[in-house]
């Protein structure tokens, strides 16, 4: 009988934890191109995780994790905007409602309230989370020298696309 | 014992299920395996190499200048413009880690070639190591003309420098950078004076912002006279290093108004004591001609 008891215990444990679904193999890419210059980076390992039960969502990613076209470009990236020693990850704590995405964003050390239209999408044996919004790059502290102004976008598009799978 | 095992599992994840901020704790990611980057903005420091090299497919011009000493009839020559000693190279980025260049120096009409390779790279996170060493070896041809009278071989015009650089980035301000060399000449003045002389390069960077560093370097060697009479000085400079996209323009001051290796390092004849200081500056630009 207290077998029983203690193995239907574990089973409603692993129901509720089963409830988490996590990635860490995220596409994570933004775009902060202009007519004079392509400015493009993505990251294939940006991690995703969320609850079902609360609705919590949360998606971190390693900013030397972007990978540039060019040698150069990243590491100004990293060396010369962002910062990656000193800040070296962004990421978004918040919850997923009514399809949209609500909490913080970090980056460049620095923390906004977001929300944005988000995508939270039955796959198989998972879930699929898609979202794409604008991110003023002045709002993060990131400061562009008026000698590239012209190159580089003020708000950079943002896209994430993750596989979430049950844990 | 079995009971009292599954029980603190049970509390185990009793504990688990209690702890829901620990969710956002499931997706922080290591920091595994980063390696360090921009341990200098240049390929070079001041003279010395740094131990970057360009990326892939990247193609580099370097054009630097040295203008006369500041103790040699400085205003009459127009800020020393007049007796501006010149240098060009352009090398280029085959992988990450090779990099191939020619160059050109007016003193003595130098002409050299080098092949630089990054052999180990610094990195944080799991796979920690603590600094970079690249590998440096470059040939120089004189194509001045002897005034001595005596028949030159194209041997006699040739000179050599090869280096191991090591450099550690400790955190993201300070880079330092030692660099035992060698640098070998076919022909010395006399039989009693050596042909290979060995230097060791230090140098260092600091960054005051995030476009905007300190630099300065200086290197010691074995030989400082030959039995002709010359008489060589160690060769140091400060400067600072300006970034601006794919420029980096570098200004210094030093006490060498030579720019192919073998001469600055191993025979060097301004003593900075006398007022022997050059002002001079570096201007690299990149092209990315391989996407």
């Amino acid at each position: 009988m207290k077998k029983i008891l203690l193995l239907a215990f574990f089973a409603l444990a692993q129901q509720v934890i089963a409830q988490q679904f996590l990635t860490r193999e995220a596409t994570l890419s933004f775009d902060a191109g202009s007519p004079l210059e392509d400015i493009y980076a993505v990251s294939e390992s940006a991690s995703a995780v969320y609850d079902a039960a609360s609705g919590k969502l949360g998606v971190q990613v390693l900013m030397t994790s972007f990978q540039f076209k060019r040698a150069l470009m990243q590491e100004h990236f990293n060396e010369n905007y962002v910062e990656s020693e000193k800040f070296p990850k962004a990421q978004f704590t918040g919850t997923y409602e009514g399809g949209q995405a609500v909490g913080q964003l970090t980056i460049h050390g620095q923390t906004k309230d977001i929300a944005v239209p988000c995508e939270l999408l039955k796959a198989d044996g998972g879930l699929l989370l898609q979202t794409e919004f604008p991110v003023t790059v002045e709002d993060f502290g990131v400061s562009i020298p008026g000698a590239v102004s012209d190159k580089i976008a003020k708000e950079a598009k943002v896209t994430l696309r993750a596989t979430l799978k049950k844990r | 014992m079995k009971w009292g095992s599954i029980l603190l599992g049970t509390l185990l994840s009793i504990s688990a299920l209690g702890q829901e901020d620990d969710l956002f704790a499931l997706m922080d990611i290591p920091e595994t395996r980063q390696i360090t980057y921009a341990t200098f903005k240049g390929t070079k420091i001041i003279n010395a190499q740094s131990n970057e090299t360009p990326g892939e497919g990247v193609l580099q011009y370097i054009i630097s200048h040295r203008f006369g000493s500041f103790s040699n009839d400085y205003f009459y020559h127009f800020l020393g413009l007049d007796n501006a000693q010149i240098r060009m190279q352009l090398d280029y980025g085959v992988t990450n880690r090779l990099n191939v260049g020619i160059g050109r120096s007016s003193y003595l009409k130098v002409a050299d070639g080098f092949v630089k390779y990054r052999l180990l790279r610094q990195k944080s996170g799991a796979e920690f190591f603590p600094f970079s060493l690249t590998l440096y070896s470059s040939a120089f041809y004189r194509g001045a003309r002897y005034t001595d009278g005596v028949e030159h071989f194209l041997s006699d015009r040739l000179s050599y420098h090869n280096q191991a650089i090591f450099a550690r980035k400790f955190g993201d301000k300070l880079s330092l950078l030692m660099a035992p060399s060698a640098v070998h000449w076919n022909l010395v003045p006399g039989a009693s004076d050596p042909n290979t002389t060995f230097h060791v390069q230090m140098g260092g960077r600091y960054k005051l912002t995030n476009r905007l560093a300190l630099t300065g370097e200086i290197c010691p060697g074995s030989n400082l006279e030959y039995s002709d009479g010359s008489r060589f000085y160690t060769p140091f400079a400060i400067g600072v290093d300006l970034e601006t996209g794919g420029h980096v323009f570098q200004f210094h001051l030093s006490n060498t108004n030579s720019m192919s290796d073998p001469l600055w390092m191993a025979q060097n004849p301004y003593n900075p004591w006398d007022g022997s200081i050059f002002l001079g500056f570096n201007i690299s630009r990149v092209f990315t001609v391989k996407d």
